[in-house]
C-alpha cells in the first residue's frame, strides 16, 4: 500500500475514532500472529463472512448518504491494508517455519565429505617436472633420447676413455658387447646417464641450443637404500657462441634457488668429469641446519646437488662443432637425490616399490 | 687418501686450522670427505703384551687375557676374535679416558662373573679409524708399558680426501702439500732426497735391462747393502697408521712411506735372491710361473709385463711382487725398484689376471716418469738412516724412452672467454707457476706441464687449473640468452603432460616400476611363440633381482606392483604408468622404443562410506578411465571392439581403436594368468600406445556454435536382441538422427520379465535442437520418427510404449 493511501486512511479515520480503533485492532491482530494457522484465523476474523472488514461493508446501508462514501472508502482502504499485512506476515511466518524445519533436520557437518578418490603423480615425475619447468622458464626446450643406447653416444663421443671402469661389465648393463677387453663404439648398452642426448642433439642441429632432457638411466648397481639399477636424471646443456662458465654459474644458481628456496646459498667446487672441462660440483647450503652442519649434510653445511661443467672440446669435435666458434655448458641432476633431499626420504627403494601409501603422500 | 695434518706440515707451512685447510682444498677441487681428530682426549692407555689366553669360565664368546702392562700383570676379559698369545695391543687401565667410548673414567668391571682389570681396545674405540673388527694389533714395535701416544698418531688430525681420477699426483703428501701451497701462497718444501753413498759401486751388485721400453719407459733404482731388518721408528709408524697403513718392518715401511710421501710405488727385492743379480723388464713367456706375494701361483701367457731375473719372473711389473725375492727377516741386501710403467699395459694385465693393488691402481692412473730417481734416492737415504744400510755408489736409471714434457700455448683471452672473467695474464701465469708448470712469457705464453701432471695436455686443461686456483666462487654468474623460438614444450609434450594430469584427475596414482622384466613373464602372460611382445632385448650382464630383459609390455611390471601392494595389505588399487617398452630389431640394431600407458584397477574404486556401500572395480571403470584419458586430449573418436588376448579373460576384453587405428587393449586379467602372478582377485588392465592418441589429439579443435534456444528432450527404449552390441544401436541412432540430433545418451539397459526372453531394452535420452531457432515438437518428432524407423528396419527393434513389447512376466 503506498504511503498516499495510508495517509488517506489516517485522515478519514481521524474524525471517526471508532473507525481508527478498528484499524489499529485489525493491524495489531495480524502483527500478533505467531504461526501460519493463527494467521489464517486472523484472516477469517478480519476478511471472513463475519469478519471485521466485511462487517464495515455490511453496515453501510444503515448510514447516511453523506457518510456512506466515506465509510465505504475507509472499508476499501482497510481491506487493502489488511490484505497486504496478511501477505507480509504470511511470508515472514512461513520462512520462520521453514527454517525451523531445516534446523530440525540439521546435517552433521562433521561427517566426512563425499569424496572421489584423488589421484597422485609419482614423486619422481613431480620433481622431474619441477626441475624441467625451471629450465623451460629460462628458455630451454625438452628433448628425449633412447634408453637403450650405443656405446658411441653413451661413452665414446662423451670423451670417456677406453678401459674406463664405468665401461666395465661391473658398472654398465650391456645388451651386446664385442670383446671383454675392449669397449667398442657399436656396443649396445643401457645408457648410464642422460648425457647421450647431448650428442644426439648436437649431431643433428646447429647452435644456439638450450636443451633439457629428463629420463631414465641404468647402472649395474645392486638395489639398496642409496643405489638403484634404474634411476632418473635431468640432463641440460646450452651451446652457442660466447657461452661461458659465468653463464653456467648464473643459470645453476637460479635453478638451485628456485628448487630449494631463494635464501639458499650455492657453491661451485672444481671436480672431474670426462665430458666437461672445467668441471664443477654444485652444492646448496643445507636447509636443515642452514650451513651450521648437521646429520643430513654430514657436518659440512652443504648438500651436493649436481655435476656440471663446460663441454669438453673433444666432445665438440665428435659432433663436428668447431670449439673455437662455439662453447657450451652441460649439467646433470639426479632426480631421486633431489626428491630425497627435498622430502627427507632416506631409502631410494620406496620410489620403485610404489606402495599405494607412499604414492598417496605426494 | 688419508692425509695426516702433522705429516703435511713437513712440506708446507700452514697457519690455518685443519678445517680451514679442508675447505681450501675442497674449493680448489680436492673433496674432503671427513676431518677426523684421531684419539682426541685419550689417556691412561698403554701398550700391553698378551702373555696368556684362557677360556672364560662362564661365557663361550669371551676369553681371559693375562696381560703385562709393563709394571703389573692384569686379567682382562676380552671378546675380540683376534686375541692371541704374544700379541701386543692397546690396554686401557682403570682410570683411562676414552672419549669414543664414554665420557666417564674407565673402571674395573665384572663381566659375566670375572673381574676385568682393564680393556683391550679396537682402533675405533681409540678414535683412530672405524675399524672395530678386533682389538688393535701393535706389531713389531713396541715394548709393554709405553704410553699409547708414543706409538699411535693420537692427537693428529687426518683429512680423508677423495682424489679425482685425473689427479694421480694428489695421491701423495707432497702432491697435497703442493695444492695447499698453491691456494695459500706459501712455499712447498720437498723432502731431502740426497744420499750418502757408502757402499760398493752399484754396477758390481746388479744389472738392469729393459726389453720392452713401451711397457716400461723408465726403471730407476738403488742398491742398499747390509741392512738389518727390524721395526721402523715410532714417528714413521705413527704416520703410516694415520695414512691407514699397517707397519711391518723398517724396509717395507720405508717403501710405503715414500709411496705415501711422493706417490711413487716402490718395490724392494732381496737382492741376494735374484738369480744372476740381474733385472730384466720384459714380456712374460707362455707358461712361465710366479707365486705372487698374495700367495697365488700364477701361470702367465706371453702378454704380461714382468720383472725377471736371469731365470724367472720375480714380479708382475707395477702390480705385485713375487714370493721368491721377498724381503724377510734375514734380508741383508736390497734392490729398490722405482719405475714408470705404461698405464694401459698395467691396466690390461691387472684386469686379465684379476689382481688389483695399491701400486697397479696408481700406475693405471699415470705415475710421474720424472720422479722415479728421486723416490729411489729418498728410499735409499731412509734405509741408510733407519736400517743401517750402505747405499751403493751410483743410481740405477735406465730410461730408454724419454717421456717428453708437453708444451701448451695459452691464450689469455681464451681463458677469459671460456670462464667469463677478466683475469690478468700475470695472475694466470703465477697460478700455473705455483702448480710447478714452466712458463715462458709471451703474448701467447708457452706452458710446459710438470711430468707428474699427465692430465695437462691442452689449453683447456690449463684453463681449468687457472679457474680452480683463481676460485670458482670469484667467477661472476650471469644468464645467457635462452633458446628463443625453440624454448618450451612441444605440442606433443604438452599433450603428454595433459594426459598424465587427466589420469591423475580420474583418481589414478602414477607408478614407476623398473623397466626390466623376466622372460618368464611372457610365459605367464601365455603369449604364443612368435608374438611381437616376445621380441625382447636381453641383457648380457643382468642383475639377478631385476630380471634379464627389457620389458616389451608394461603389464608384468604393473602386476608385480599389484602383488607387492597386496602383500602389504593394499588391495584397492588404481594406478597407471607412462613408460617405455622395447621391441628388439636386429641383433646389431638399437631396439624400437615407444611410450605406452598402462592402467591397473582392482578392489574398490569407490570406498565404502557412511553414505554409500562402496563399489568394486569392473570393466567399465577401466573403460571410463581410458575414455576420459582420451577426452582430456580432445580425442572422442575412440572405439572398443571385442577382442581376445591370451592374458585377458575371454568375453571381457576389447581392442581400443583411436581414429580407427588399434592403440591397445583393455580387459579383465585372465583369472588363470592372475593366479600365476600370485594374484587371487579380479584385476582390470589396459595398455595403450601413446603415439595413436597423440596423432588423434594433434590439430586444433574447431568451434561449434552452441544453441541459444531450448532443446527438445525425448526418451526412447529400444528392444533388440540381447546379443546385439550397444555400439551398433548407437551408430544407427546417430546416423539416422540428422543434424538436429545433438546427443543420444544410453541411460538404462534392461533384461527381464518386462520384455520377451532373449531381448534387451536399451533406453536412450535423445536431445534435439538447432542453433537457428527453437525446435517445434513437430520437427523433433519428425526426427524421432526417422530414428525409430531406422532402428526398426535395421534391427527389427520394438519401441517400448509404442509397440507391443510385453514379456512373459506381463
Amino acid at each position: 500500500m503506498d504511503q498516499g493511501a495510508r495517509d488517506k486512511l489516517d485522515s478519514l479515520t481521524a474524525e471517526r475514532p471508532e473507525m481508527a480503533v478498528l484499524v489499529e485492532d485489525a493491524l495489531a491482530l495480524v502483527a500478533g500472529c505467531r504461526t501460519v494457522s493463527e494467521l489464517e484465523e486472523a484472516r477469517v476474523k478480519l476478511l471472513g463472512k463475519k469478519g471485521t472488514v466485511t462487517t464495515v461493508f455490511k453496515g453501510l446501508f444503515m448510514l447516511s448518504a453523506d457518510e456512506k462514501p466515506v465509510v465505504g472508502q475507509i472499508g476499501n482502504l482497510l481491506r487493502g491494508l489488511v490484505e497486504e499485512r496478511l501477505g507480509e506476515k504470511g511470508r515472514e511466518l512461513s520462512e520462520i517455519q521453514g527454517e525451523r524445519l531445516l534446523r530440525s533436520r540439521a546435517v552433521d557437518v562433521t561427517l566426512s565429505g563425499r569424496r572421489r578418490t584423488v589421484g597422485h603423480k609419482h614423486l619422481l615425475s613431480e620433481v622431474a617436472e619441477e626441475i624441467t619447468s625451471v629450465f623451460i622458464s629460462l628458455g630451454y626446450e625438452v628433448v628425449q633420447g633412447p634408453e637403450v643406447e650405443l656405446d658411441y653416444y653413451n661413452f665414446e663421443a662423451l670423451n670417456q676413455p677406453p678401459y674406463h671402469p664405468a665401461r666395465s661389465l661391473q658398472d654398465t648393463l650391456y645388451i651386446r658387447r664385442k670383446d671383454p677387453f675392449r669397449e667398442y663404439p657399436d656396443d649396445i648398452l643401457l645408457r648410464t646417464h642422460t648425457s647421450p642426448v647431448q650428442i644426439r642433439v648436437m649431431e643433428s642441429r646447429k647452435p644456439p641450443l638450450y636443451v633439457i632432457s629428463p629420463g631414465k638411466a641404468y647402472r649395474k648397481d645392486e638395489i639398496d637404500a642409496t643405489h638403484s639399477a634404474m634411476f632418473h636424471q635431468v640432463e641440460g646443456f646450452a651451446v652457442g657462441p660466447g657461452i661461458n662458465m659465468g653463464h653456467l654459474k648464473g643459470t645453476l644458481e637460479v635453478f638451485v634457488r628456485k628448487l630449494f628456496g631463494s635464501s639458499r646459498k650455492v657453491r661451485f667446487t672444481p671436480h672431474f668429469f670426462p665430458f666437461t672441462e672445467p668441471s664443477a660440483e654444485v652444492y646448496v647450503s643445507c636447509y636443515v641446519c642452514d650451513g651450521e652442519g648437521c646429520g643430513l649434510c654430514r657436518g659440512s653445511g652443504w648438500l651436493e646437488i649436481l655435476g656440471c661443467g663446460m663441454i669438453d672440446p673433444n666432445v665438440f669435435e665428435h659432433v663436428g662443432y668447431d670449439p673455437e666458434e662455439y662453447t657450451g655448458f652441460a649439467f646433470g641432476v639426479g632426480v631421486e637425490r633431489v626428491a630425497m633431499l627435498k622430502h627427507g626420504i632416506d631409502d631410494m627403494r620406496v620410489f620403485f616399490e610404489n606402495d599405494m601409501r607412499f604414492l598417496r603422500q605426494f | 687418501m688419508k692425509v695426516s695434518f702433522e705429516w703435511l706440515q713437513e712440506y708446507v707451512d700452514v697457519e690455518a686450522s685443519p678445517e680451514e685447510v679442508a675447505d681450501l682444498l675442497w674449493m680448489s677441487g680436492t673433496e674432503v670427505e671427513r676431518v677426523r681428530r684421531l684419539g682426541s682426549g685419550v689417556s691412561g692407555v698403554v701398550v700391553a703384551r698378551v702373555d696368556e689366553v684362557k677360556p672364560h669360565p662362564y661365557a663361550d664368546n669371551l676369553r681371559l687375557a693375562i696381560a703385562d702392562d709393563g709394571t703389573v700383570r692384569r686379567t682382562v676379559v676380552c671378546g675380540a676374535p683376534n686375541l692371541v698369545e704374544g700379541m701386543k695391543s692397546a690396554l686401557a687401565v682403570p682410570g683411562a679416558r676414552l672419549p669414543e667410548v664414554s665420557d666417564k673414567e674407565l673402571k674395573k668391571a665384572t663381566i659375566r662373573g670375572v673381574e676385568s682389570e682393564g680393556m683391550f681396545l679396537s682402533a675405533s674405540e681409540l678414535g683412530l679409524s672405524d675399524d672395530h673388527s678386533g682389538i688393535l694389533e701393535l706389531q713389531g714395535v713396541t715394548r709393554a708399558g709405553l704410553d699409547i701416544h708414543e706409538v699411535l698418531p693420537l692427537e693428529d688430525v687426518v683429512l680423508d680426501l677423495e682424489i679425482t681420477p685425473n689427479r694421480p699426483d694428489c695421491m701423495s703428501m707432497v702432491g697435497i702439500a703442493r695444492e695447499v701451497a698453491a691456494v695459500t701462497g706459501s712455499k712447498l718444501r720437498m723432502p731431502d732426497c740426497t744420499v750418502n753413498e757408502t757402499g760398493p759401486p752399484t754396477g758390481d751388485l746388479v744389472a738392469v735391462m729393459i726389453d720392452d721400453a713401451g711397457g716400461c719407459p723408465r726403471y730407476s733404482g738403488r742398491a742398499v747393502t747390509g741392512v738389518s731388518i727390524g721395526p721402523s721408528p715410532a714417528w714413521m709408524q705413527r704416520r703410516l697408521l694415520a695414512s691407514g697403513l699397517r707397519p711391518i718392518n723398517n724396509v717395507v715401511d720405508i717403501t710405503n712411506y715414500v709411496l705415501m710421501e711422493l706417490g711413487q710405488p716402490l718395490h724392494a727385492f732381496d737382492m741376494d735372491l735374484l738369480s744372476g743379480r740381474t733385472i730384466i723388464v720384459r714380456l712374460s713367456r707362455r707358461g712361465e710361473l710366479i707365486t705372487t706375494l698374495d700367495g697365488v701361483d700364477r701361470q702367465l701367457d706371453d702378454t704380461s709385463l714382468v720383472i725377471a731375473d736371469a731365470s724367472r719372473p720375480v714380479a708382475l711389473a707395477g702390480i705385485i711382487g713375487g714370493e721368491d725375492s721377498e724381503v724377510g727377516e734375514k734380508t741383508r741386501n736390497i734392490l729398490i725398484e722405482s719405475a714408470h710403467f705404461d698405464p694401459t699395459s698395467i691396466m690390461l694385465t691387472s684386469r686379465r689376471l684379476g689382481v688389483r693393488t695399491e701400486a697397479s691402481g696408481r700406475f693405471e692412473k699415470g705415475s710421474d716418469p720424472g720422479g722415479t730417481l728421486a723416490a729411489a734416492d729418498r728410499a735409499a737415504g731412509l734405509m741408510g738412516e733407519l736400517a743401517g744400510g750402505d747405499i751403493a755408489l751410483g743410481a740405477i736409471d735406465v730410461y730408454p724412452k724419454a717421456v717428453i714434457p708437453v708444451t701448451i700455448d695459452l691464450r689469455p683471452s681464451r681463458v677469459n672467454t671460456v670462464l667469463g672473467t677478466e683475469i690478468s695474464k700475470s695472475e694466470m701465469l703465477e697460478i700455473l707457476e705455483r702448480l710447478a708448470a714452466r712458463v715462458e712469457d709471451a703474448d701467447v705464453p708457452r706452458i710446459t706441464a710438470p711430468s707428474f701432471r699427465p692430465d695437462l695436455q691442452r689449453e683447456v686443461d690449463l684453463i681449468e687449473e687457472i679457474a680452480r686456483v683463481y676460485g670458482y666462487d670469484r667467477i661472476p654468474g650471469s644468464l645467457p640468452g635462452g633458446g628463443g623460438f625453440d624454448a618450451g614444450l612441444t605440442a606433443e609434450q604438452a599433450l603428454e603432460e595433459r594426459l598424465v594430469d587427466g589420469l591423475v584427475a580420474r583418481g589414478l596414482c602414477q607408478v614407476v616400476p623398473y623397466s626390466f622384466m623376466r622372460p618368464g613373464d611372457l610365459d605367464l602372460l601365455r603369449l604364443p611363440e612368435g608374438d611381437r611382445l616376445r621380441r625382447a632385448v636381453t641383457l648380457m650382464n643382468p642383475l639377478a633381482e631385476t630380471g634379464e630383459a627389457m620389458r616389451t609390455t608394461l603389464l608384468p611390471g604393473l602386476l608385480r606392483l599389484a602383488l607387492g601392494n597386496a602383500n602389504r595389505g593394499n588391495v584397492d588399487l588404481a594406478f597407471f604408468e607412462k613408460g617405455r617398452v622395447f621391441i628388439a630389431k636386429g641383433p646389431e640394431e638399437l631396439p624400437e622404443e615407444f611410450d605406452a600407458i598402462g592402467i591397473l584397477l582392482c578392489g574398490l574404486v569407490e570406498p565404502a562410506g557412511w553414505s554409500a556401500p562402496g563399489r568394486q572395480a569392473d570393466f567399465f571403470d577401466l573403460k571410463g578411465a581410458v575414455e576420459e584419458a582420451a577426452l582430456t586430449l580432445g580425442v572422442d573418436d575412440i572405439d572398443f571392439l571385442p577382442a581376445d588376448r591370451p592374458y585377458l579373460a575371454p568375453g571381457h576384453s576389447a581392442a581400443v581403436l583411436v581414429d580407427g587405428a588399434e592403440a591397445g587393449v583393455i580387459g579383465q586379467l585372465h583369472p588363470g594368468v592372475a593366479e600365476e602372478f600370485g594374484l587371487v582377485f579380479e584385476l582390470y588392465v589396459a595398455e595403450l600406445r601413446l603415439a595413436p592418441l597423440m596423432e588423434a589429439a594433434a590439430g586444433t579443435s574447431e568451434y561449434r556454435p552452441v544453441g541459444r534456444f531450448p532443446n527438445v528432450k525425448v526418451d526412447i527404449a529400444v528392444v533388440v536382441d540381447e546379443s546385439l552390441e550397444a555400439r551398433m544401436v548407437a551408430e544407427v541412432i546417430k546416423a539416422s538422427g540428422g543434424d538436429l540430433l545433438l546427443s543420444a545418451r544410453l541411460f538404462d539397459v534392461y533384461t527381464g520379465p518386462q520384455i520377451p526372453a532373449g531381448k534387451k531394452s536399451l533406453a536412450y535420452a535423445l536431445e534435439f535442437g538447432s542453433a537457428g531457432g527453437t525446435l517445434t515438437d513437430a520437427q523433433a518428432h519428425a526426427e524421432l520418427d526417422r530414428v525409430i524407423a531406422a532402428l526398426k528396419s535395421r534391427f527389427a527393434a520394438a519401441i517400448r510404449g509404442r509397440d507391443d513389447v510385453r514379456g512373459e512376466g506381463n
